[in-house]
């Protein structure tokens, strides 16, 4: 961990001469790690350089850029951050030529934390750290063997806890519509708990998380309740691969499924009838 | 005997022609589905599904116009894209995907129409109610 801390030191510093600022983790009071945007003309503030506990970095990069558009930046982003990007840039929320990547590759700890499937960034031109292949996840795998009783069952139970806080909304860094559709009382129910089931405010997130969630587990890591809704976004994404070969934040050239028409051979994965 | 309650949300240019067709050749199928018509089968977001299911119906139906027929051209794509994935998520949280139901039925096809409702009819009668099953 300290080495991979102070390898990334090292490689901010090399980078500073080519960019106006790098966007990282600064470690703050209580052991809390926040975006901080680090700038070549005080290189001192490096000493608090953080790597854990991970917050979203894309989310930062498109405030600031939103406001300084033309600004060469590097980011320090792990895999799942880049995946981020990738589609942020896709729906045209960041620009992609003006930043620079400095890959931070996970630990197999922080792997098996968010059970992630890819823990290694792959369109990062400089990488600190050593990459290590994706880890099983137990829990996706362990629901998607169950009944569509025994889910319904698991579901009702998760989904009581509930207390609509919102916060998996507003952490991810794919939810950035202006309006959304979880504050429209037509599809989702305001003024009491627990939730309607089937519940339309999971329902509705999960399937507007079809094709854009790249399972950085930011929503499970905010929850209060501890609702383990990446689960579902992880099914849907493993069948929008077999059924559109869309594997989100993979490619820059890919846009996503939905937005497009039917390509050869499609239809006969999406199990419709002829 | 359980009658279940069906919503079928028919695109305006082939299959809302096609039951129009079957009506006129006064063929016979169950009085199960209430027919909305939508001005394509794309326009059925699947919000309108789940929402269609939180009110209490027992069975959704989304018909739309061939692949290649659709008046807007590639308006039945977006349903081709969307609707296995609704099925999915149906599948997922607990509910039962052949609840949801596709097909294209044109607006020649009043026969394979009432097909389309009869089978379907029957499959969501052997289903206990929607409602109970989420109790």
């Amino acid at each position: 961990m300290n080495d991979r801390l102070s390898t990334l030191h090292e490689t901010i510093l090399q980078v500073f001469p080519q960019v106006e600022g790098v966007l990282a983790l600064k470690s703050g009071p209580a052991g809390i790690a926040a975006p901080y945007l680090f700038s070549p003309q005080r290189p001192e503030e490096l000493d608090r350089l953080a790597l854990w506990p991970k917050e979203p970095v894309p989310d930062t990069l498109k405030i600031i850029q939103r406001a300084h558009a033309e600004a060469k930046l590097a980011v320090v982003c792990r895999g799942c951050e880049e995946r981020g990007l990738v589609e942020m840039f896709k729906h045209n929320q960041v620009q992609w030529d003006n930043i620079m990547l400095i890959g931070l590759e996970c630990t197999q700890e922080e792997a098996e934390f968010c059970r992630c499937w890819k823990p290694y960034t792959s369109h990062a031109t400089t990488t600190v750290g050593d990459k290590i292949e994706g880890v099983p996840d137990p829990l996706t795998d362990k629901i998607a063997a169950m009944s569509i009783e025994e889910r319904r069952e698991f579901w009702k139970k998760e989904f009581e806890h509930c207390i609509k806080c919102y916060g998996c909304r507003n952490i991810c860094p794919q939810c950035f519509c202006n309006i959304c559709t979880l504050e429209d009382k037509k599809w989702v129910e305001t003024g009491h708990l627990p939730m309607t089931n089937p519940s339309m405010y999971h329902m509705i997130r999960a399937m507007h998380m079809t094709a854009k969630c790249v399972g950085c587990r930011e929503c499970e890591e905010t929850c209060p309740a501890d609702i383990p809704m990446g689960v579902e976004f992880r099914l849907i994404a493993r069948d929008v691969i077999q059924m559109f070969a869309y594997e989100t934040g993979a490619r820059l050239d890919q846009k996503p499924p939905q937005l497009l028409v039917l390509e050869e051979g499609e239809y006969e994965r999406t199990g419709l009838p002829h | 005997m359980f009658e279940p309650s069906i919503i079928g949300f028919l695109c305006n240019w082939c299959s809302y022609r096609g039951a129009d067709s079957a009506g006129m050749a006064r063929m016979k199928y169950p009085p199960n589905v209430k027919i909305i018509r939508v001005p394509c089968s794309g326009r059925i977001s699947p919000e309108l599904v789940l929402r269609t299911f939180r009110e209490g119906a027992d069975g959704v139906m989304v018909l739309g116009c061939h692949i290649g027929d659709c008046h807007y051209s590639t308006g039945n794509h977006r349903t081709a894209k969307r609707m296995p994935i609704v099925k999915k998520l149906l599948e997922y949280t607990g509910i039962d995907p052949d609840r949801l139901m596709v097909n294209w039925v044109s607006a020649a096809e009043g026969e394979k129409f009432t097909n389309v409702i009869k089978n379907f009819t029957e499959k969501i009668r052997a289903m206990p109610p929607f409602v109970e099953t989420m109790k």
